[in-house]
């Protein structure tokens, strides 16, 4: 998976570097732009950004057809295709679908359930779950079965991650390890403080790890009997699973993934009426989730589900309000202080990459007082992510993230269970075959390790 | 009798980047027939803008119709299909037939001819097994709120030209200058 610039179709505006929050981006105005692929952290802006289209007017330009093959998509479709943009996978998960001697599993970020019913003309932020695993069956997967699984499991383990951290007082600031184009940021540009991210995997690859062992187990099934696809709203999500680390289950954890406009594509291609689809359930028990999971999609999500699971685990008082307004906001950082019976947690959201600098100088001082660092690269978190479907009016875009907001906090505060260690299939999970949060069998297939870049 | 005189839509090549949002805005605003909604993935047919990116190895910008006066489209259209309604010159889509006298006529080239879409469907001639075309062209966004390509624009180059506006505020200016110079002689 690489992010890259059509130099045919580029008009070198230049908006796609002024989003670019790690100035991957260069060229001269009006000229063809390109991306430095050690820079670039894969968050795809500059193709939510891109608005220079290919023309109908242009006719110098490649066929249509050429372009499409090239960034290996279907050839059926219709939609525009502009200068910024990714490879497609699609096909790796046609493949799988085809091929009737693997079981294939699926798993869905969170933010792609309040997004890609626009790419079938809902209103903006539409909250789909339901519609979202029905079309993912009909596609042909053999378990339907959902990354906010692997959020729940993500709190056990980062959460108890941090009590620990913070009991011991050491590498403090913790910093969360979800995103991807972050982790990868740290690596290149950050590597002396690579100890403080977590530890844990993202959910993502916490799942492909659990549905390869644990589920392969539940199906009678081996590792390398399974196809494990995940559908992002990230375009960096790709080039984590394909971290040669990303391997704990003996095999590849995660096979193939597809951004939530890759999946629509999907969807039509497969003729598949996604807006009058009957609602279906996710596959248990891995697509079993709290709304603790489901708010991992928005800025502050990850803070506010660890809020509700640690201070329980710590005081073993349940919280006063599983709202914890105060973490939330859609600003570039906030900081805040929660109380966790004796203990002040102190806090801080970053929102946009760009806005982690002054955390960073502020350690470089040995001013950075806080417990925990929640950092998302993009500027609302995961539901502004790269792979999202695109907004074609630039005064739609603050109502397309505020609408996925609040459809997420909506999905949330309508789950009967709203903490991530009140989920059943995550309480048996652990009895069953993890035992203890930060165990043995959790190092193995939760937890890694990161690498510095600098020197490549 | 009132001098209504038309508005137009012009780019200040100087704020200009050349991002093609603006032929993205217009395209959208025009296309909810055509099943367009919020996102790129609703698009099915061409991009077709009724505004078009002119750049060269300097500039960029825009050009779009100047609604005339004496509009050379509108007085050559063999089948009286372009008409001036709400103060704007509009092509009736029924009505033309695609052949390319407007194109001939405007000093400007501010229309094109492109195949007509229909529930996002290309629609046919009734006889010639060919899709049917027609001349595209600005509306100044008639029966919308706004203008789609002004209020796109990020850079601010696109701005709306009401010429009686335009000369009453000139002739204020002149005339506040004029005032300044006789105090101060």
């Amino acid at each position: 998976m690489a992010v890259l610039i059509d130099q045919e179709l580029c008009t070198g505006c230049k908006m796609c570097s002024d989003v670019c929050p790690v100035d991957a981006i260069s060229g001269d105005a009006g000229k063809p732009q390109s991306i430095d692929e050690n820079k670039c952290v894969l968050c795809g802006q500059c193709v939510q950004m891109c608005s220079s289209f290919a023309s109908v007017f242009d006719e110098e330009i490649e066929p249509i057809e050429k372009k499409l093959s090239d960034r290996k998509m279907l050839k059926g479709i219709k939609e525009p295709l502009f200068a910024a943009y990714y490879d497609n996978n699609i096909h790796k998960v046609v493949d799988i679908l085809n091929d009737k001697n693997q079981f294939s599993v699926v798993q869905c970020a969170p933010a792609v359930r309040v997004a890609i019913a626009e790419d079938f003309g809902m209103d903006l932020g539409s909250l789909t779950p339901g519609k979202m695993a029905a079309a993912l069956r009909k596609l042909g997967f053999d378990r339907v079965y959902d990354t906010n699984f692997s959020a729940d499991l993500t709190i056990m383990e980062e959460g108890t991650e941090l009590i620990e951290r913070v009991t011991k007082n050491e590498k403090l600031p913790m910093f969360t390890s979800c995103c991807p184009a972050w982790v990868k940021y740290m690596e290149q540009s950050h590597p002396e403080y690579l100890d403080h991210l977590s530890t844990c995997k993202s959910p993502q690859q916490m799942a492909g790890a659990i549905f390869k062992t644990y589920g392969a187990k539940l199906d009678n099934k081996s590792a390398k009997d399974i196809a494990s696809v995940s559908i992002m709203p990230c375009t960096c999500k790709s080039f984590e699973s394909e971290r040669k680390e990303m391997n704990s289950s003996g095999e590849r954890d995660v096979d193939v993934v597809l951004t939530t406009r890759e999946l629509a594509y999907l969807i039509k291609e497969m003729d598949i009426d996604f807006v009058n689809l009957q609602e279906e359930n996710f596959d248990q028990p891995l697509g079993n989730y709290t709304g603790a999971g489901n708010i991992f999609g928005v800025t502050g999500g990850v803070m506010e589900a660890a809020i509700r699971t640690g201070y329980e685990l710590i005081t073993n008082q349940p919280i006063d309000s599983v709202d914890v307004l105060a973490v939330r906001g859609n600003k570039n950082f906030s900081e805040s202080i929660i109380k966790v019976g004796d203990l002040e947690l102190k806090v801080a959201v970053v929102a946009g990459l760009k806005n982690v600098e002054p955390i960073i100088e502020a350690m470089k001082n040995g001013k950075a007082d806080y417990h925990f660092v929640e950092v998302m690269t993009c500027p609302e978190g995961c539901i502004s992510g790269g792979g999202q479907p695109k907004v074609l009016l630039p005064k739609h875009k603050p109502m397309a993230y505020e609408n996925r907001i609040s459809g997420t906090y909506q999905h949330d505060s309508e789950s009967k269970l709203r903490k991530s260690h009140e989920n059943p299939a995550i309480k048996k999970l652990y009895k069953d075959f993890l035992k203890n949060p930060l165990g043995h069998k959790s190092h193995e297939l939760l937890h890694t390790k990161y690498y510095s870049r600098k020197d490549k | 009798m009132r001098n209504e005189i038309s508005s137009f839509v012009i780019a200040d090549p100087t704020k200009c980047v050349g991002c093609r949002t603006c032929e993205l805005a217009c395209f959208t605003v025009h296309n909810s027939k055509n099943e367009t909604r919020y996102t790129v993935g609703t698009v099915k047919t061409p991009v077709i803008p009724r505004l078009f990116l002119v750049k060269d190895e300097d500039f960029a910008m825009p050009v779009q119709c100047r609604h005339c006066e004496d509009a050379p489209c509108a007085n050559s259209c063999p089948v009286n299909a372009i008409k001036k309604a709400d103060n704007a010159i509009v092509v009736d889509e029924k009505l033309c037939i695609g052949c390319k006298t407007c194109i001939l006529a405007c000093p400007f080239g501010a229309l094109e001819l492109l195949p007509e879409y229909n529930e996002a469907q290309e629609v046919q001639q009734y006889g010639l097994e060919e899709p049917k075309k027609i001349a595209y062209k600005c509306d100044l966004c008639s029966k919308m709120d706004g203008y789609a390509c002004i209020e796109a624009c990020p850079k601010d180059a696109l701005s709306l030209v009401e010429p009686a506006l335009d000369k009453k505020t000139k002739n204020l200016k002149a005339a506040l200058s004029i005032l300044e110079t006789m105090k101060n002689l």
